[in-house]
């Protein structure tokens, strides 16, 4: 899942200024699962948004609240056609991509962030969630025993532990655990710590060129006839 | 202009939450009354309201508030985790303290066709109250001179006051209902002749069985519902001193009450098999033994003989066998166990069968009962329909009062030349047993019995036993409902983002992930505490009750539109739990708008607050919020946790928008220690300070 975090009502506040219909788009998937922009966030920053203009004196807003199950797919943004073509701006409380598809599907309306794309990660417990995957396009979870070092380790580094970990703890966080040490132990009761021994030489990160795009079709020719 | 769009889904797939589960209390009352409807209202305060929702159920709450023997309490969920709630207790308290006595009953006559009723016991009674709401013209025949039946001639007055039955019997009579007493019928037909379209049999079971053993007829025995007949009439037979009561039942426990009361200085029940089979109710037999009502079990008298100016009594002792066909096991004499007792008095009290007169042609059943058909309540003859006892041998006070309920409605198709439809609403009872870590985290709340009459008190006269809680005790015992069937349900599941939240956070480990990968809250297993509806992220959830949904939002619409029409200042909303407040009566200390501009909005239980709702009364002008908790006296777990969670939230979004934090305060209503009136004074005199101060700092920007 994508974990994401609302950013403060005053940046909101700042960024929505210029524009008086405004669009609180929600999104039913990662940010409503996130905390960052589901149905609830969106009627909270509504109220926190109208309390705000009650109480100040900057510029009278309309709002309109709505949220769609995924902002990630241009089918789901067809059905606020009539809605957006009553509003000045969509402040997106979606991820970073949604607010890029929205921007794709409805051009002529400026399209804001209100959320800050954080990381892909887990719930940890109710309120809290953790980076899990950097989404590197190389996975080598298979000889770190299921846990990935470039995330959970600080430095990223691939051939660990260093120097800093402490009690199995990191030098950088003492409340954070080293990652190095929790592939050792999960490699010992897989029974697998030779892979501790092996050398994994640095990653070439100048092989992944941006953006990426996944092709998982077969070119098929069916000739000029049947086309 | 603001409009608030709700969502993608609810405009597609509005649909309203199952209100289609009974609560197990509800289904095991004979009157089906909105039990746990009620209960909730009596938890708020609001008793007038659950007077209101009692008696659209049932005809005579009063007198079930006395001799009901509350099969709801025996169903209640609440015994898997203590005790059930006091259910009966609850409803004596709303009908003493809601006035039930000055509620007029109204009705008009719509129809031309005339009913006899004949008989006048509860079912009688009963089918004459909702006849003559129908807007028939209802006469009752009664052979006694006064109405009530058994209510009158059957059950002590300790347990029922003959005021309560007068009360009920004037306001039938002030609905037009005619009354013949010392009118015994004797034929049908003539009925019939007179011009009555439909009649109604419910006569009762009035004919004590007899044990068919030698010497029953000397003096000196007496049956029970002849001798608890001369006594509710008000003769003081003469018992001597030793009383022997035959019998296990209910009458067999009023009348050895009843001879306590008369002076009897020792009472025995001789019972054939052992206490886990009297059929007697609990209650009764508690408080009999209180009294000082002695028990001998497995014991049966075979001969009896007068000499000596007293009744020698031969008895058998018993052993219990083969279940019989009801269940219970067969008493079986134990040989060679003959022992001798002697007493003043025995009192044969072993059952009672009704007496119907050959002249009235109706079909008799096992028992000399009425036969009739369970439905319409008809017999074999046209337009004669019988109920109460006199069908059912004997039964219960309430039982009677849901046939004579029937039988109105029946008669009422039968006049009307309708079918009656039969049951048109798929319901489901809501039962099961609660899981072990659901029943661990409910908190144990002590049953709290209403107060009873001192014991040398009881055995002087015929004053009535129990007593009525007072307003605390009566809120607090009807707050420890469970609320069976009204929790959270998932309504729109297509919003539903399976992300757990509800899981999480149900401090009652209700919701879980089922096999298909969906959640789901088991509706027997809820607890309607409203926390997952407040942090469903999706906004998926809601309560099935309507009114705890609507509750919040109406609630302080009403108090911001009354604020805006008012000058005090600064105006200052509190939410204050609804359940805490009234019980505690500290709502009348806090409700001092003409001084301080103080507004609160009652809320049934501060855990279904919303951020959404502190932040309307901000927006709606509200210099300062306070959330008002009962504290300790919660019900519901993690209450506090969740309402402070969403207090640093609105705070935090404060913050940021200018306004200061502080604003936003906690308070428990309910604190042994510290005045709530002197906390709240500093809170709107630092509100006070704080609208000052920005005041001020807006004069020197400008």
């Amino acid at each position: 899942m994508i974990v994401a975090e609302q950013k403060p009502v005053e940046e909101i506040r700042q960024v929505i200024a210029p524009y008086e219909r405004i669009l609180l788009l929600g999104c039913g998937t990662c940010m409503t699962v996130c905390g960052a922009g589901g149905e609830h966030e969106v009627s909270f920053l509504h109220s926190a948004l109208r309390v705000a203009q009650a109480r100040g004196s900057d510029g009278t807003h309309s709002f309109l609240e709505c949220t769609v199950k995924r902002q990630c797919d241009f089918e789901f943004l067809d059905m606020l056609v009539d809605k957006v073509n009553e509003t000045d701006a969509i402040l997106s409380l979606g991820c970073g991509i949604g607010v890029q598809v929205i921007a794709e599907r409805f051009p002529d309306i400026p399209v804001l962030p209100g959320v800050n794309t954080s990381f892909m990660g887990m719930t940890k417990e109710s309120g809290v969630w953790d980076e899990r995957c950097a989404a590197c396009g190389d996975c080598r979870l298979a000889e770190t025993a299921g846990i990935c070092p470039i995330t959970r380790c600080t430095k990223g580094i691939l051939n660990g532990p260093c120097a800093g970990t402490k009690n199995g703890k990191c030098e950088a966080n003492k409340d954070m655990d080293c990652a190095w040490i929790l592939i050792y132990k999960h490699l010992e009761r897989l029974q697998q710590l030779e892979k501790m021994r092996r050398y994994y030489p640095p990653r070439n990160f100048r092989v992944i060129p941006r953006p990426r795009r996944i092709v998982n079709k077969a070119d098929v020719d069916l000739g000029e006839d049947n086309g | 202009m603001n409009v608030v769009n709700k969502s993608y889904s609810e405009s597609r797939l509005a649909r309203s939450p199952d209100h289609s589960l009974v609560p197990p209390c509800q289904s095991a009352c004979p009157l089906h009354m909105e039990i746990s409807e009620y209960i909730d209202l009596v938890a708020q305060g609001k008793i007038m309201e659950a007077l209101q929702v009692i008696r659209t159920g049932n005809p005579f709450p009063s007198i079930c508030a006395y001799v009901c023997t509350h099969p709801c309490e025996d169903a209640c969920r609440r015994s898997q985790v203590d005790k059930p709630i006091a259910i009966r207790a609850l409803k004596r308290f709303a009908v003493e303290f809601g006035g039930d006595r000055m509620i007029e009953a109204e009705a008009e006559t719509k129809h031309e066709e005339k009913v006899a009723i004949v008989g006048s016991g509860p079912a009688g009674l009963a089918c004459a109250y909702y006849l003559r709401k129908l807007g028939y013209q209802v006469t009752i025949f009664e052979a006694h001179p006064e109405l009530g039946g058994m209510l009158r001639v059957g059950i002590p007055q300790y347990r029922l006051p003959r005021e309560v039955v007068d009360t009920e019997i004037k306001r039938l009579t002030r609905m037009g209902v005619e009354i013949r007493t010392n009118t015994r019928v004797v034929s049908l037909d003539l009925l019939f002749e007179l011009g009555y379209k439909a009649i109604f049999i419910t006569i009762g079971a009035h004919q004590s069985l007899r044990m068919g053993i030698e010497g029953e007829e000397s003096p000196g025995v007496i049956d029970g519902a002849t001798f608890l007949r001369e006594v509710n009439l008000g003769l003081k037979p003469s018992l001597g001193e030793r009383v022997a009561v035959v019998g296990g039942g209910n009458v067999a426990m009023d009348a050895a009450r009843a001879a306590v009361r008369l002076g009897s200085s020792k009472v025995s029940v001789l019972y054939r098999r052992s206490r886990a089979e009297m059929p007697a109710s609990t209650d009764e037999i508690e408080q009999a033994l209180e009294e000082g009502v002695e028990t001998m079990f497995l014991v049966a008298p075979t001969k009896m003989k007068r000499g000596n100016g007293h009744l020698s009594v031969t008895c058998v002792r018993m052993e219990l066998g083969e279940p019989d066909t009801g269940g219970r096991r067969r008493p079986v004499p134990i040989e060679d166990s003959e022992f001798n007792m002697e007493f003043d008095t025995l009192i044969i009290a072993i059952g009672q069968a009704p007496q119907i007169s050959d002249d009235f042609r109706l079909r008799l059943g096992k028992g000399s009962t009425i036969q009739v058909d369970p439905i319409t309540l008809t017999t074999n003859r046209a337009g004669v329909f019988a109920g109460g006892d006199a069908v059912t041998g004997p039964a219960t006070v309430t039982e009677a009062l849901a046939s004579g309920r029937q039988a109105a409605f029946r008669i009422d198709d039968y006049l009307q030349h309708t079918y009656p439809l039969v049951n048109k609403e798929a319901e489901k009872t809501l039962s099961g047993e609660l899981l072990p870590k659901t029943i661990e985290m409910i908190r144990k709340i002590e049953r709290v019995e209403p107060p009873s009459l001192a014991l040398e008190a009881r055995a002087k006269d015929f004053d009535t036993v129990e007593l009525v809680y007072g307003w605390e005790e009566a809120i607090n015992a009807a707050r420890r409902c469970l609320r069976c069937g009204m929790g959270a349900e998932i309504l729109f599941q297509d919003k539903c983002a399976t992300c757990l939240t509800c899981l999480r956070v149900c401090p009652y480990h209700v919701p879980y992930l089922d096999d298909g990968g969906t959640i789901q809250i088991p509706p027997d297993q809820c607890q309607a505490c409203g926390i997952c509806v407040a942090e469903c992220p999706a906004k998926a959830i809601v309560l099935r009750k309507p009114y705890d949904r609507r509750h919040v939002d109406e609630e302080l619409e009403h108090a911001l539109k009354s604020a805006a029409e008012s000058k005090s200042k600064p105006l200052i909303v509190g939410f204050c739990c609804q359940y805490g407040l009234f019980g505690t009566g500290a709502l009348a200390s806090l409700w001092r708008e003409g001084k301080a501009g103080i507004w609160i909005v009652p809320v049934l239980c501060v855990a279904k607050l919303e951020e959404g709702h502190v932040l309307r009364a901000f927006e709606m002008g509200a210099e300062g919020v306070f959330i008002g908790g009962c504290g300790e006296q919660c019900s519901r777990e993690n209450t506090a946790f969740w309402v402070l969670q969403r207090v640093e939230k609105v705070r935090k979004v404060l913050f940021q928008i200018g306004l200061e934090p502080e604003r936003l305060q906690t308070f428990n209503l309910r604190t042994t220690e510290g005045d709530t009136t002197k906390t709240l004074d500093d809170f709107t005199e630092q509100i006070g300070g704080l609208c000052l101060a920005s005041v001020m700092k807006q004069e020197v920007k400008s």
